[in-house]
């Protein structure tokens, strides 16, 4: 099928965020907990109106697209995020861009993700 | 004005909590935060000692559970003189009352009672002619899951109107008890939007709110009774050894 045309495509927003956890959660129970959270808090139709989709995850950070007038709704559905698997998560957001290209750029590039045992010796 | 500086103002630590006032500070540094207030219930030992670096701040708090109004003025009390940030464990109509009635409470914490919002117009006018803040607790948003978070958010939603109408200073506080509940500015922001909170409102409440609350407790150091303050301590000292 032809693909629509840039004007009726709908418009999007990337949320860069980090997974902060003692364990490594994998991309698949990150799907599934970021849509049962959103399912939750906002309902099927909330979350269709989100468009919410996980385009790259990997050591422990990536990129969340979502519908651009609900970049509000989507962060505190992320923000509801507790545990994955029985694991205790907390998710930080970065930054939110209107590309992939700058929201990887501008706040993934080089960043290293929080953890605490190489925060403690510092302290 | 610059970036405004944020402050969460309800985190406990070990042993109330589950982790240590050096782990929660780490992430709430990484998270941008300026300050957290470290405020263990009354009957898990004493209030923590407040610290302060270069770009973070910890100040000392206390949330005091009481069973009876009178308890509850005995540990205002006992506490006051020690700490930042003095809280008070809501969630009876008694205690409600009597924290939004004494001006040396700073934050009447989650006063909902199940499915009574816990504040009235009554306890509003208090609240607000003696500068007690309205706590909004987003662990109980965070954590709460189906029919016990619409209703938190319901209450959220009623406590949120009747505080705009009369004025009350409200704080958005996370209410954490390990460093994974510490949430973000951002999500805060975010979070409180659910309940019909704007983002002005919600960044107000995490900075300026709390900036208040610290500010007065600085500002009454000094202070004795009505009319009467310290302006120099280093004068009441040299009167003290010439007694």
């Amino acid at each position: 099928m032809k693909i629509l045309p840039p004007t009726m495509r709908q418009r999007k927003r990337y949320l860069a965020f980090e997974l902060i956890s003692k364990e490594r959660i994998s991309r698949d129970e990150l799907i599934r907990e970021l849509f049962s959270s959103m399912g939750s808090l906002l309902g099927d139709v909330g979350s269709s109106e989100c468009g919410l989709r996980l385009l790259t995850f990997e050591d422990s950070k990536g990129i969340i697209q979502c519908a651009h007038t609900r970049t509000e709704q989507t962060r505190a559905s992320i923000a509801t995020i507790t545990d994955i698997s029985g694991r205790k998560v907390v998710i930080n957001v970065f930054g939110i861009s209107g590309t992939v290209a700058t929201a990887t750029d501008k706040y993934l590039k080089g960043v290293k993700v929080f953890n605490l045992e190489e925060q403690s010796h510092i302290n | 004005m610059g970036k405004p500086k944020f402050y969460d103002l309800n985190v406990h630590s070990k042993p109330d909590g589950e982790s240590t006032i050096e782990e929660l500070t780490a992430l709430a540094k990484h998270f941008g935060y300026s300050g957290l207030a470290i405020t263990n219930h009354s009957n898990t030992g004493v209030p923590s000692m407040a610290s302060r670096t270069e770009d973070f701040e910890i100040f000392s708090g206390i949330e005091i559970m009481a069973t009876s109004p009178s308890k509850l003025h005995g540990l205002i009390g006992k506490y006051r003189k020690n700490v930042d940030v003095l809280i008070v464990h809501g969630g009876n109509e008694n205690i409600n009352r009597a924290a939004v009635e004494s001006p040396n409470v700073d934050v009447l914490s989650h006063p909902q009672m199940g499915r009574n919002s816990g504040l009235n117009h009554i306890l509003a006018k208090s609240a607000s002619e003696n500068n007690v803040a309205i706590e909004f607790n987003l662990d109980a948003i965070i954590k709460g899951r189906g029919g016990r978070r619409a209703q938190t958010l319901s209450n959220f939603r009623t406590n949120l109107n009747i505080a705009r109408k009369y004025d009350v200073q409200v704080l958005l506080t996370s209410n954490a008890s390990s460093y994974f509940d510490l949430r973000a500015p951002r999500e805060m922001i975010a979070l409180a939007g659910l309940f019909g909170m704007d983002k002005d409102e919600a960044v107000s409440a995490l900075s300026l709110t709390a900036e208040g609350i610290i500010e007065r407790k600085r500002s009454k150091l000094g202070f004795i009774r009505e009319g009467v303050e310290v302006i120099r301590e280093d004068v009441l000292k040299d009167v003290g050894d010439g007694l």
